[in-house]
């Protein structure tokens, strides 16, 4: 357990960096915007590590999900065990995902990766499943009809018409990813976590708002890029009459 | 109207025309099944002719329709088109080469109407102009604006989202057509338009189709033959729609059809096409004299003279007080209010003569000028004729308007 929690000392030598004055952290106000000016720069590099854990895992799970996702509709029979065998690994509590890990991957940026990842599998997986099994059963008939072989069925029936449920999945993979990550930190693996222990050692709680509030705007930026990425690829879903 | 005749110039890319259809002891049996889905089916479909596929739920009609494509696999027995086995080759390479039509259209809700019809000439990889060329083309032949081609489906009618799968299943011009209970999803009033509209492109396209319905009527109205079927998967007659009225083969089969088979072949014929009687002709001003005479004739179908204007369009009867007159009066005693359409149906004109209380009435032609007097017991005389027995006029010729 020790050798994971963070060495709050060495982080915390930098801390009180405060072009103020003093008064701020002196007042201990809740939120000091005096503070955040003066140390926005400690939060870049948590940030892009954040990036890069949400990222990088969403777009793991993204491809492992499809894979399974497409197994599971050709083979009707695998659709169980692939929903069972994500089920647990979302059920993992993260930290002992990490502990789990430990032996294997050691501490660090792949360890949370591969645990943030397969958190997102079930999410991601059974949406693809339900957009492809909501494809209207006359769309396919029709399809399989004039001549489209199952493969072509796939790529230009199915999963277009599945987009709408997808791009639904990895929108809540990528947002409840973004908070996740967050305790990416207790496996070492950087990421905003990281300012928030620190700042929740001390009583002075600015930090933890800025991080926390960097990742509720992190997560609410993706939503939104998601969102728009989805509309944009689903121009028929907006045809008005 | 879309101009057909320039349209079906076009509509031969591949020179393709229609083939015929044949089963030869087909069988259908699915696995768990106890019994044959179909049994046992041969039937020959001449190229160019609608051959419906009825009967009630479970008779196995969609599934014999659809060993054609291989949508259903045949257990037993060959289906040739032309001269070739639906079981040669690839199953999505024949269905291809096979127009097909679903009750609930099936377009593609993600795809433009123009996608939708480009399908299969996209996946036989025909090259962006001429697709485009054959989109223009379909889109006129049905009857559809050309910038309708960049809407998705959700935005056409019903009535619409059917002929765009219509001109979906044409789009490679193939000589055979598939079409399962095809109006079936579209209201009664813009159904029968959509008929009407069908066999009128038939008429030009001259495709072999099988089309299947469960409704005897429809299956009248557009089939050349009628292939009625039973549980079971066989067929219990395959006939002319004018044959299956006159000598339905047994109790299920007249069962099927109804009690009011007469009627029903009534509405195979128009008025024109039966024999009319001849009533005594005068005009206004004529002496009275010779209506007079041919009316004493013995062999006189009307007993009333019919008074014409110049043009030969009826005005009305004279009655015997009329006659007593020298010379013809302008305004007879009873004006001629019910004129029937020599292209109406026989069951319409009946059912004009029927609702107006009349025993005759005179038939008119597109321009109100007289052809004849049609009378209840020339349609019962019709009926009972050996003759009536023996017509067999093509689907697209038949009265659908």
């Amino acid at each position: 357990m020790n050798e994971l929690l963070l060495p709050i000392a060495e982080v915390s030598g930098d801390f009180f960096k405060d072009r103020s004055g003093g008064g701020c952290i002196q007042d201990n106000k809740l939120f000091c915007p005096g503070w955040v000016a003066d140390n926005y720069d400690r939060y870049v590099d948590p940030t892009l590590q954040h990036l890069v854990l949400v990222l990088s895992s969403v777009a793991a799970g993204f491809l492992i999900a499809f894979a399974l996702a497409i197994l599971a509709h050709r083979h009707r029979w695998l659709s169980s065990p692939f929903l069972a065998g994500t089920g647990i690994l979302y059920t993992i509590p993260s930290i002992s995902f990490f502990f789990l890990l430990l032996p294997i991957t050691g501490r660090g940026q792949l360890t949370a990766i591969i645990a943030l990842t397969a958190f997102t599998l079930q999410i991601i997986f059974r949406n693809i499943t339900t957009g492809l099994r909501n494809v209207p059963p006359n769309v396919t008939e029709a399809a399989r009809g004039v001549g489209l072989t199952s493969q072509q069925m796939l790529w230009r029936v199915e999963l277009p018409l599945a987009l709408p449920e997808i791009v639904a999945g990895l929108r809540i993979a990528t947002v409840s990813t973004v908070a996740l990550a967050t305790l990416a930190v207790f496996a070492n693996g950087g990421g905003l976590g990281a300012e928030i222990i620190v700042g929740s050692n001390i009583t002075f709680k600015t930090g933890i708002i800025v991080a926390g509030g960097i990742a509720v705007i992190m997560a609410i930026l993706f939503d939104g890029l998601i969102l728009l990425a989805g509309k944009l690829l689903t121009p028929w879903e907006r045809a008005a009459l | 109207m879309p101009d057909i005749s320039r349209v079906a110039e076009n509509s031969s890319p591949n020179g393709a025309t229609a083939s015929p259809v044949r089963y030869i002891g087909v069988s259908k049996r699915y696995p768990g099944a106890e019994s044959d889905a179909v049994h046992d089916l041969n039937l020959e479909v001449p190229a160019g002719e609608i051959c419906v596929l009825v009967g009630p739920s479970g008779c196995g009609k969609t599934t014999a329709m659809r060993m054609v494509n291989r949508t259903v696999e045949i257990t037993e027995g060959d289906i040739l088109i032309g001269d070739r086995s639906v079981k040669d080759g690839d199953g999505a390479k024949l269905r291809r080469e096979i127009g097909y039509v679903i009750q609930q259209i099936g377009l593609f809700p993600h795809r433009t109407i123009s996608q939708n019809i480009a399908t299969v000439p996209n996946l036989l990889d025909w090259g962006k102009p001429r697709i485009e060329e054959r989109v223009k083309t379909l889109l006129e032949l049905i009857g559809l604006d050309p910038e309708m081609g960049d809407r998705y489906p959700s935005q056409l009618s019903g009535g619409q989202q059917q002929r765009v799968g219509v001109a979906r299943a044409l789009a490679v011009d193939p000589p055979v057509m598939l079409m399962d209970e095809p109006f079936g999803a579209i209201d009664p009033i813009n159904r029968s338009r959509l008929q009407n509209e069908f066999l009128r492109l038939q008429a030009e396209l001259r495709k072999t189709i099988l089309f299947v319905t469960h409704d005897v009527d429809e299956a009248i109205k557009m089939g050349d033959k009628i292939a009625v079927m039973r549980k079971g998967g066989e067929v219990a007659q395959f006939a002319t729609p004018t044959e299956l009225l006159m000598e339905p083969a047994d109790d299920f089969v007249e069962d099927f059809v109804g009690a009011d088979r007469a009627l029903k072949r009534l509405a195979l014929m128009r008025v024109k096409d039966v024999d009319l009687w001849e009533a005594p002709l005068t005009r206004a001003g004529e002496p009275t004299g010779p209506v007079k005479t041919a009316l004493a004739a013995s062999d006189i179908e009307v007993p009333h003279p019919l008074l014409v204007d110049g043009e030969n369009r009826p005005i009305g009867w004279l009655s015997d007080r009329d006659l007593l007159a020298e010379r013809v009066p302008a305004i007879p005693d009873s004006i001629a209010d019910l004129k029937i359409d020599a292209d109406q149906t026989l069951r319409d004109g009946l059912a004009a003569l029927l609702q107006s209380g009349s025993l005759y009435a005179p038939v008119v032609d597109g321009r109100g000028r007289l052809t004849g007097v049609l009378s209840a017991e020339i349609v019962s005389d019709f009926l009972a004729s050996p003759e009536a027995a023996e017509i067999a006029i093509p689907a697209v010729d038949r009265p659908h308007e």
